[in-house]
Formats: structure tokens, sequence, C-alpha cells
């Protein structure tokens, strides 16, 4: 895995979107990869939210017939938090202040999501 | 044409049609123009607080008076009668509050990246309108004023571009303001996030912070902190294995060479036995 262009992904989408303050990268169990958040984050504690949330989802939308789950977003007074999947390998985690337009970061993330499952998947020399 | 001279005509265009409507303004922040007969009555944009979030950051209204109000209201994006009636601003207060925020948005957009801007009807019921529309020509007038000054300080700031640190071991007295900046400035947010975080305009932050960073109470680093990165002891797997992949097909046996039968082998070196 490339780490540097992994980071580059989650700097980028933070600079790309306005009101991004966090982002962060999981595999789809939880295990916390990257993470790109303030102190005041507990990004292993968010990482395993995010993969119980995303669970979660994808059952309700297969029980209710909704179709192929795209991301789940829980709105607060203070922002929201976005969580994706990144094909069926792993997740990713935005969140954003209450200035963030979220119709735009969904779109700014689908591409990125792309890259970031082909970097997941990727190894280099050393197998890693 | 530059992206300012783009809204200012397109705004313009929009007050000699008397447009009841939106402009929407692409680019970075980027925002959205509610006008009312050609005046402009609100601004959205990601780039800086719109009152809502003015008043809830600035404690006055919680998270949860906040939805009980919007329920009273009926759902409306904009409880203002609510507010009043349980005394969580005064109708004066509140009147002042939607303007400065006005100015303030405006100021973000013009700060930033303008793309592109197309008008059309109104869609949503504009968040806090003034109750009496502001003529572009005195808002974009304005805030090109704000924008200047800020370049004209000895260590100007952009709403969206530095991420200061506090400078540890300064000890002196410090407004409230200063001592919001120095609690939440960590190195990842801008002027325009420490606006959000501490419930006030960004324009008023961003002058603060460049005065903060010309003082030497913040710095800048020079380089973001590297964003930490650890590959899974097992690698990253999918969720599902991969369904095994299906036998190889049975080569095709020789049709035209014999087929061999029991005894064949015998009957051949030692005859036919009778």
């Amino acid at each position: 895995m490339d780490h540097e262009a992994l980071a580059l992904e989650m700097r980028g989408l933070r600079e790309q979107v306005t009101g991004i303050t966090d982002t962060a990268v999981a595999a789809a169990d939880g295990l916390l990869i990257a993470a790109d958040t303030a102190d005041s984050i507990d990004p292993e504690g968010l990482a395993a939210l995010a993969a119980a949330g995303l669970g979660l989802a994808r059952r309700t939308a297969q029980a209710t017939a909704r179709g192929a789950l795209r991301q789940t977003v829980t709105y607060g007074s203070h922002g929201c938090a976005a969580f994706y999947a990144v094909g069926d390998t792993a997740l990713m985690i935005v969140l954003g202040d209450e200035g963030m337009d979220v119709d735009r970061l969904h779109l700014a993330t689908q591409p990125a999501l792309d890259r970031i499952g082909s970097i997941l998947m990727s190894r280099t020399a050393e197998g890693v | 044409m530059s992206g300012y001279d783009l809204l200012a005509r397109s705004l313009a265009a929009c007050g000699r049609e008397g447009l009841t409507g939106e402009l929407r303004v692409s680019g970075v922040p980027g925002g959205t123009f509610h006008l009312r007969n050609g005046l402009v009555i609100a601004v959205e944009t990601p780039g800086a607080p719109g009152p809502e979030a003015l008043l809830l950051r600035s404690g006055r209204v919680t998270g949860e008076q906040w939805a009980a109000l919007v329920r009273e209201a009926g759902g409306k994006r904009w409880p203002v009668t609510g507010l009043i009636a349980h005394g969580y601003t005064g109708a004066a207060q509140l009147r002042v509050v939607c303007a400065m925020a006005l100015q303030d948005a405006v100021f973000a957009v013009i700060a930033g990246r303008i793309d592109g801007c197309e008008s059309g009807p109104a869609g949503l019921e504009p968040p806090a309108p003034v109750p009496v529309g502001e003529s572009s020509v005195r808002l974009l007038e304005e805030a090109s004023r704000k924008l200047a000054a800020l370049a004209t300080l000895p260590y100007p700031v952009h709403p969206d571009r530095e991420r200061p640190l506090p400078v540890l071991g300064f000890e002196g007295p410090l407004t409230e303001l200063r001592r919001d900046v120095i609690a939440h400035a960590d190195g990842r947010r801008t002027a325009r996030d420490l606006a959000f975080r501490t419930g006030r305009g960004v324009y008023t932050v961003t002058v603060e912070l460049a005065r903060m960073l010309a003082e030497g109470l913040l710095t800048c680093p020079p380089r973001p902190a590297p964003i930490p990165v650890r590959t899974p002891p097992e690698g990253v797997r999918h969720r599902t294995p991969p369904l095994p992949a299906p036998p190889p097909p049975e080569p095709p046996g020789p049709a035209d060479l014999p087929r061999r039968r029991p005894g064949g082998f015998f009957r051949l070196r030692n005859g036919t036995t009778r």
C-alpha cells in the first residue's frame, strides 16, 4: 500500500470541500488504517463506530429493499459525520462542521473512494 | 473576466430584472444569493457561519432548544418568532446578527474563487432573510473594502489558507476572541474553520488571526503534520471471499485412436484363447 498516496487523497479531499474537519480510513472490520483527525477525536473508536454504522445501514437497506448502500450521514447541530464504504474492503469517514455542503461532499467523495480503494488493494515491492 | 466581475455583473442583472429567486455561485467556497425584487435578502455559503451557526455556537441557543423551536414553527428553517418569544434573543439583536452574517457571507464568497454564476427561481425558503433587502452594489463594495483592508495588514491572511498554531509561553492579558482563537487553533483550522468553531464572523476572525500572527502569538507550521498510515497486520482483504474458480474443463480425448479394451494387450501377445 502506498502510504503517501493515501495521505494525499485524504488531505486533498479536506482541501477540496470547504468545511471538512477530519477524515479517516479503516478496514471494513473497523481496524484503523489512517487518520487525519483533531486531537479531540478518538480515531480508533470512530473507526469502530463507522464499521458498525455501515453494517447496520447495509442490513437496513437490504431489509427494506432500498438497493445498494451509498453512505450514511449523521446530522448534528454542530455538523455531520459521513461514512462511506470503500468497495467491500474498507470504509472512509468524513466529519464536517455545519457549513459543509453535504451534496458537494458526496460528489467530491465518489472519485476519491475509487482511488482510495485502488491504493488500499495495491501491493508495493515489499509486499506491504 | 475575473470571478468578482462575473458576480458583480450577474447580481446587477438580477437587480435590473427585479429577480425574486436565487443566484448560485459555483467555486470555492461558492454560495447562493437569495434575492427578492432584485435585492439580496440572504446569502448561504460554506465559507462563513450563518445566523443559525452563530446563535448555536455562541451558546445562546442549545441544539435541543433549536430543534424544539423548529418543531414549534412547523418545520421552518428559521424559527424567528420562537427565538424572540422564548427570549433567546431580542428582535433588534436578531436583525443585527442577520445583517452581519449577510455581509460576512458576501465577504467569504468574494475572498474565494468564483467559477460561475447561474440565476434561477427560488428553491427552499431562504434561511434568516433580512427584512429589507440590500443592494448588491453596496454589499460588494463593503466586501471589497474588507478584502483590501486585509491585504494591507503586516501579515495578510486568507480565510481558507493559513492553519496557525499558538506560540507557547505567552503570558499576558488576552481578549475573549484571542483566548478563543488560542484555545482552538491547532494547526489544522483556518480562519474560516475557527469562525465556525467559535461562532464569530469570518472577517473578524481573519483580521484577528492576521494581527496575532504579526504579534507572534500564533505561528504557521511550515508544513502540515504527517497523516499516520498503517497497514493492517493481515493486509486489506475483501469482506466476502471471492467465489472459487470453476474447475478447468476436461481435456477432450483423441477422437481417432482405438479404445483399449480390458485384456487387449494379453490377446495381442499370446493370441486369442480358444
